[in-house]
């Protein structure tokens, strides 16, 4: 089962930090503060024009592929407004080339198909947030992802996760 | 009324499916004698105006399309340029929408929306939900022309009842939304029929943006 981390913060929680919160035999980190990442510009590309290819040549191409062989997605980001923050959105806005244009009804609502298999959503964030806002949405991005949630936790000032 | 407008889209202006709504609403403002700012993010060369627009005005709508579950993230690094106190008092409303029909697929943004105008020192407006607007931008197609201009109208009446309600907290904006989920009996149809024209559709639509790669191509594995 290989777990993709996708690191957003600025500061205050390295690598080290998060292989103790998120157990994985097969864990990568990726910290994305110092990768170039643009925001999803909703051009529709890579659903009608190249599908599965983002338009933008940025830092996520990378992101991309390694998702393709993962099972696992976890995001780790600040917060603001007592949600995720925009760095933190920005890397799960660019996730769209991992579904395809089709379109079928998955638990009930309508949902975009997979390109590839379904992925395992987790969410880890630090600063004052509502949780339960968050719970539901981990969960329907998981649900979109035809995956499970696997759980929000708030990670305390001194690195310790709230679990 | 003076309505200062942002259209939180990261889309360019010219095919955004947010600003042929915002066109639409406008038009109702206008036609009840109101005036209007708009301002797209999708520009960063307008967010400085933007901003400065915000602070001075009293009325301020933003209009956005649901990315991932909730506001896309241009917005959001937008929203965290604004004060998040004032001295003239705001209220701030909402127009969202998203590619899906459903209601309740936008449900979980508009709370975040809702919980949004207190943490920068405004009220809050309401917010008209609608889905179904991926389709706007093939509107040029015959097919999906008259579809999208009912709907878009719908949007012009909406902005007359804003200038006459001043918000969308009102029962004709709450029926705006139109269903929550479909029933069973769409379920069927769909399986039976309407996924394969809705696939058609998709892939004439690619074949007009040149796409030479079936749809459902994997250019990873």
């Amino acid at each position: 089962m290989k777990t993709i981390v996708l690191n957003t913060l600025e500061e205050g929680c390295d690598s080290e930090q998060i292989s103790t919160l998120i157990k994985g035999d097969d864990m990568e980190i990726i910290n994305t503060s110092d990768m170039k990442i643009a925001h999803c510009m909703g051009c529709n590309l890579c659903w009608l024009k190249m599908p599965g290819i983002c338009a933008i040549k940025d830092d996520y191409e990378g992101i991309i592929k390694k998702l393709v062989d993962a099972e696992n997605l976890w995001l780790v980001s600040d917060t603001r407004f007592g949600f995720v923050d925009w760095r933190g959105k920005r890397v799960m806005d660019r996730i769209v080339p991992m579904l395809n244009m089709y379109v079928e009804f998955r638990d009930g609502l309508e949902r975009h198909e997979l390109r590839y298999h379904p992925l395992n959503f987790g969410l880890l964030y630090k600063g004052k947030a509502d949780q339960e806002f968050l719970e539901e949405w981990s969960q329907r991005v998981a649900s979109n992802l035809a995956g499970q949630s696997l759980g929000v936790y708030h990670i305390r000032k001194e690195g310790k996760p709230c679990m | 009324m003076h309505v200062v407008i942002i259209n939180g889209s990261p889309r360019v202006q010219k095919f955004s499916n947010t600003d042929k709504i915002i066109q639409s609403f406008v038009k109702g403002l206008q036609a009840s004698g109101s005036s209007y700012d708009l301002y797209s993010l999708s520009n960063r060369k307008e967010w400085d105006a933007a901003r400065a627009s915000f602070i001075t005005h009293d009325q301020i709508i933003f209009a956005l399309p649901l990315f991932v579950e909730c506001v896309p993230s241009i917005m959001l690094e937008f929203l965290e340029t604004l004060p998040t106190e004032r001295q003239l008092p705001a209220q701030m409303s909402f127009i969202l929408h998203g590619g899906f029909d459903e209601g309740h697929q936008l449900r979980l943004c508009e709370r975040f929306l809702q919980s949004l105008p207190a943490q920068l020192g405004c009220t809050y407006g309401g917010c008209l939900v609608q889905g179904g607007s991926f389709l706007i931008r093939m509107r040029d197609d015959e097919k999906m022309k008259k579809t999208m201009t009912k709907k878009l109208d719908a949007y012009t009446k909406m902005g007359q009842s804003f200038v006459s309600n001043g918000n969308f907290m009102t029962t004709e904006a709450g029926k705006f939304t139109g269903p929550e989920k479909n029933p069973w009996i769409v379920h069927l149809l769909f399986r039976l029929f309407i996924k394969r024209i809705v696939r058609k559709n998709f892939e004439r639509f690619a074949q007009q943006w040149g796409c030479t790669r079936p749809l459902d191509d994997k250019p990873y594995l």
